[in-house]
C-alpha cells in the first residue's frame, strides 16, 4: 500500500505549490529548486541527525520510484540534498516533473506518520508552514480513511 | 538565674540564624508515581543525575516522563541523544505512554540530535553546541541519551583525565544555567567503582530487572542523592500505560499511625461470635480467620463486610482465589445484596491473580481503593492466594512484606479480616502455615469435628490481643442467612480440638438422615 495516498498528496501539491509561489517562481518552472524538503531537512536533522534524515529521504525516493520511474535519475547524496533533481528538470515535462515531487513530498510525510504518528507530524509540517490551517494538515483523518477503507 | 524558656532552650539564637541562611534546595516533582516518596520528596533542582543500568530497565521511560513532568515553554527540556535510540523510534514508542503530551513537544520538549557532531568532530565543539541550546533555550531539564557514548568518546579521543575534564566542565556547565540534569547510560554496576563519572554526580538512579524462574521483576535503587533522605534498598517498579510506577519498600511505613484508645467494637454481623469476641472486634485490629476448605471462612468474611455497610462502613474485598461473582453470588444467597452497595460505590471487590505481582503493588492497590471508597473494612481472601499472586522472588520475603502491609492499614484505622487455609491433622490445632499469627491481634480457627457419625464444624476464638473473649468452642452450620452458631457449647465432648473428640457424657438418642446444616440455596 502507497504511503502517498491521494490525500497526501493533494496536501503535499499544495505545499509545493505555495512555496513555489512564496519563492515568486512559477510551479513549472524547470529550474526551481525542491523548497519544501529542503526547509524541513535541518529541522528533521536536528531531530535524528544528518544520517537519519539521509535513510528516511532515501526510503521516501525508492517509494517513490516505484511510482515515478524517471526519479531513479536522483540521488540523496552525503548532505542530503536532492542530487539531480536540478538536471532532470528541463528534460521532463512539467506536470511530470511536479507530479514526481508530490510524489516524492507525499512518501516522505507518509513516513512520517507511519513512525512518529499523525499528530507529531502535522505539528512539525506545522512549525514550517503555521498558515496551514490545522484541518488541511490533519493526518489523523487520512490514517482514519485508511481504516474506513 | 533564670531559667531559658521552653522556646530559647528548643532553639538557641546563633543556631537559629543558621538555619534560616540554609540554601533551600527545590525539588522537581519526577512525574512518576511513587518515586517522589522513594526520593524523598523529588528531585533536588540543578543536580547533575546519572539514570544507569542494563538495556531494557525502562530508563529513556523514566527521563521522558521526567521531562514531560517539569518541561514548560519558559524553562523546556532539552533532549540530546548521542548515538543512542534514533528520536524517531524515540518518539514513536513513548507516544504510546500517557504521560506523552505531545502539545509539549517541540516547544517545551525540544530534541536535539548531537551523532553527527559527535562523529566527526572533537568534544569541545559538543560542549559548544549544549552550552549553545542550553543558553538559547533557557533550559530547565537537560537529557544527555545516551552519556556512556559521549564519555566513551571523550576517552577513546583524549583519555581518562581529558574525559574526566570534560564532565567537569559540562556538569560546572548545567548547574550554573540552572538546569537539572539527567544522563542516561548503560553501566554495569561494576564500573561503579573506576568509573569517576559516579563520583562527580549528585544522584545516580540504578533499574534492574532480576528474573526468577518465569518471572521478571523490575528494580530501582537510589544509589546516591545527595542533599536529602531517600528511601534505601530496591524497590519494586513496573511499566504500564502510563509509563513507570514504582512501589517503595516502605510504602505505608510512614502512615502508621498509633491506634487510638478509645476503640469501638465492630460487629462481624453474626450475633453469637461478636459474644464470643466480647461484643466485636476491636476496630483496626487485624483478625485472622483460618480453617480446611469449606469451613466457611470466605462466607465469614462476606457477612463482616456485609455488617459493616450496614452500619454505613464502606468496605473492599481483596480476593485472590475466587472470582467476584462467586463472590457476590454467595452474598446474595445470604441475602447480602453486595451488588447494590458496589455500585453506590460504598464496597469494591478487588480481583487480583496476575501471577507477578509484588506485595507493594497489591497494598498500593488496596490501598488506592480504600481511598476510592473511604473503606473501613478490609477482606484479603486468602493469603495463601496472595502470595501465590506473587512473583516468585517476592514469596520470600512475603511475611515481612505482608507485616508491612497489616502495619499500615491497620495503622490507618482499618479493620482487616484476613483468611488463611490450613489443613487439620486431627492431632493438634494449627493457626496457619506461614507462622504469621504474630501479625494478626485476633485469631479465629474453624475446624471439622467428627461427631455422632458426622463431620461438623466448630470454631474457637484462639486470641485477642485487645480484651479478653469466650473460651468455649462452638459448633456452627451454614445456612442461608450464612455462618450461624448453633449449639451452647458441648460439654459431653472432651479433644473436641483434635477434630476427634471423645464422648464423656451420656449418649442423647441422634435422629438419623436429618442433616444438620441446609445449604444454602445458591
Amino acid at each position: 500500500m502507497s504511503r502517498a495516498s491521494p490525500r497526501m498528496r493533494r496536501f503535499a501539491k499544495h505545499l509545493i505549490v505555495a512555496d513555489a509561489l512564496a519563492v515568486s517562481v512559477t510551479i513549472t518552472d524547470n529550474a526551481a529548486p525542491f523548497p519544501v524538503t529542503d526547509a524541513l531537512r535541518p529541522r528533521l536533522a536536528t531531530l535524528m541527525g544528518n544520517g537519519g534524515v539521509r535513510a528516511l529521504l532515501s526510503r521516501a525516493l525508492a517509494l517513490a520510484t516505484r511510482e515515478v520511474p524517471w526519479l531513479r535519475a536522483v540521488h540523496v547524496n552525503a548532505d542530503g540534498n536532492l542530487e539531480g533533481l536540478a538536471e532532470m528538470s528541463p528534460l521532463i515535462d512539467p506536470i511530470e516533473f511536479l507530479e514526481g515531487r508530490v510524489v516524492l513530498l507525499a512518501q516522505l510525510l507518509g513516513l512520517l506518520v507511519a513512525f512518529i504518528g499523525p499528530s507529531l507530524t502535522s505539528r512539525l509540517v506545522g512549525e514550517f508552514w503555521p498558515q496551514i490551517p490545522f484541518q488541511d494538515r490533519d493526518f489523523g483523518k487520512e490514517h482514519e480513511d485508511e481504516e474506513a477503507n | 538565674m533564670k531559667k531559658p524558656t521552653k522556646r530559647a532552650r528548643a532553639v538557641p539564637p546563633n543556631k537559629a540564624a543558621s538555619r534560616s541562611a540554609k540554601v533551600k534546595i527545590h525539588k522537581l516533582a519526577t512525574g512518576v508515581r511513587g518515586l517522589d516518596d522513594i526520593l524523598g520528596g523529588g528531585v533536588p533542582e540543578f543536580s547533575l543525575n546519572l539514570i544507569g543500568g542494563a538495556p531494557g530497565g525502562g530508563k529513556t521511560t523514566l527521563v521522558h516522563q521526567l521531562a514531560f513532568a517539569n518541561a514548560t515553554p519558559e524553562k523546556p527540556a532539552l533532549y540530546f541523544t548521542v548515538l543512542g535510540e534514533p528520536v524517531i523510534k524515540m518518539l514513536r514508542y513513548q507516544q504510546q505512554f500517557s504521560f506523552f503530551d505531545e502539545s509539549k513537544v517541540g516547544e517545551a520538549i525540544r530534541f536535539i540530535n548531537l551523532s553527527d557532531m559527535v562523529i566527526e568532530r572533537n568534544l569541545d565543539a559538543v560542549l559548544e553546541e549544549i552550552t549553545k541550546q542550553v543558553t538559547a533555550a533557557n533550559a530547565g531539564v537537560v537529557v544527555v541519551d545516551s552519556f556512556r557514548t559521549l564519555a566513551r568518546k571523550a576517552t577513546s579521543d583524549a583519555g581518562d583525565i581529558a574525559a574526566q575534564s570534560f564532565i567537569h566542565r559540562l556538569s560546572q556547565f548545567l548547574t550554573s544555567s540552572e538546569a537539572t540534569t539527567f544522563l542516561v547510560g548503560e553501566y554495569v554496576q561494576d564500573e561503579i567503582r573506576d568509573n569517576p563519572l559516579f563520583t562527580m554526580v549528585d544522584g545516580i538512579l540504578w533499574l534492574s530487572q532480576v528474573t526468577e524462574r518465569n518471572s521478571v521483576v523490575r528494580k530501582l535503587q537510589v544509589m546516591k542523592l545527595r542533599g536529602q533522605a531517600s528511601v534505601p534498598g530496591l524497590h519494586t517498579i513496573r511499566i504500564t500505560d502510563d509509563g513507570l510506577q514504582a512501589f517503595s519498600r516502605t510504602l505505608g511505613l510512614d502512615s502508621k499511625k498509633g491506634k487510638p484508645s478509645q476503640r469501638r467494637r465492630l460487629s462481624v454481623g453474626i450475633p453469637e461470635l461478636d459474644k464470643m469476641l466480647g461484643g466485636g472486634v476491636l476496630e483496626g485490629d487485624s483478625v485472622l480467620v483460618a480453617g480446611p476448605s469449606g469451613t466457611g471462612k470466605s462466607a465469614l468474611a462476606t457477612q463482616f463486610i456485609a455488617e459493616g455497610l450496614r452500619q454505613g462502613e464502606p468496605g473492599i474485598m481483596a480476593i485472590f482465589e475466587e472470582r467476584p461473582e462467586g463472590y457476590t453470588q454467595r452474598a446474595d444467597s445470604f441475602g447480602l445484596k453486595l451488588n447494590k452497595a458496589e455500585q453506590k460505590g460504598t464496597l469494591e471487590i478487588l480481583y487480583l491473580r496476575p501471577l507477578d505481582l509484588s506485595v507493594d503493588e497489591t497494598m498500593q492497590a488496596i490501598l488506592d481503593a480504600i481511598q476510592r471508597v473511604g473503606a473501613k473494612r478490609l477482606v484479603i481472601d486468602s493469603l495463601v492466594g496472595f502470595e501465590m499472586a506473587l512473583a516468585p522472588g517476592f514469596r520470600a520475603d512475603f511475611r515481612e512484606s505482608l507485616y508491612r502491609m497489616i502495619g499500615a492499614l491497620t495503622g490507618a484505622g482499618i479493620t482487616i479480616f484476613s483468611t488463611v487455609e490450613v489443613e487439620d491433622n486431627f492431632t493438634s490445632l494449627q493457626f496457619s502455615h506461614y507462622a504469621i499469627s504474630f501479625l494478626t491481634d485476633d485469631i479465629i480457627r474453624l475446624r471439622y469435628v467428627e461427631i455422632d457419625g458426622q463431620l461438623r464444624k466448630t470454631m474457637v476464638v484462639i486470641k485477642m490481643r485487645g480484651g479478653n473473649h469466650s473460651k468455649d468452642i462452638r459448633e456452627y452450620v451454614i445456612t442461608d442467612e450464612g455462618v450461624v452458631i448453633i449449639h451452647p457449647r458441648r460439654t459431653d465432648y472432651e479433644k473436641l480440638s483434635t477434630g476427634i473428640p471423645h464422648q464423656t457424657g451420656p449418649r442423647v438418642a441422634q435422629e438419623s438422615e436429618v442433616p444438620p446444616e441446609p445449604k444454602a440455596s445458591q
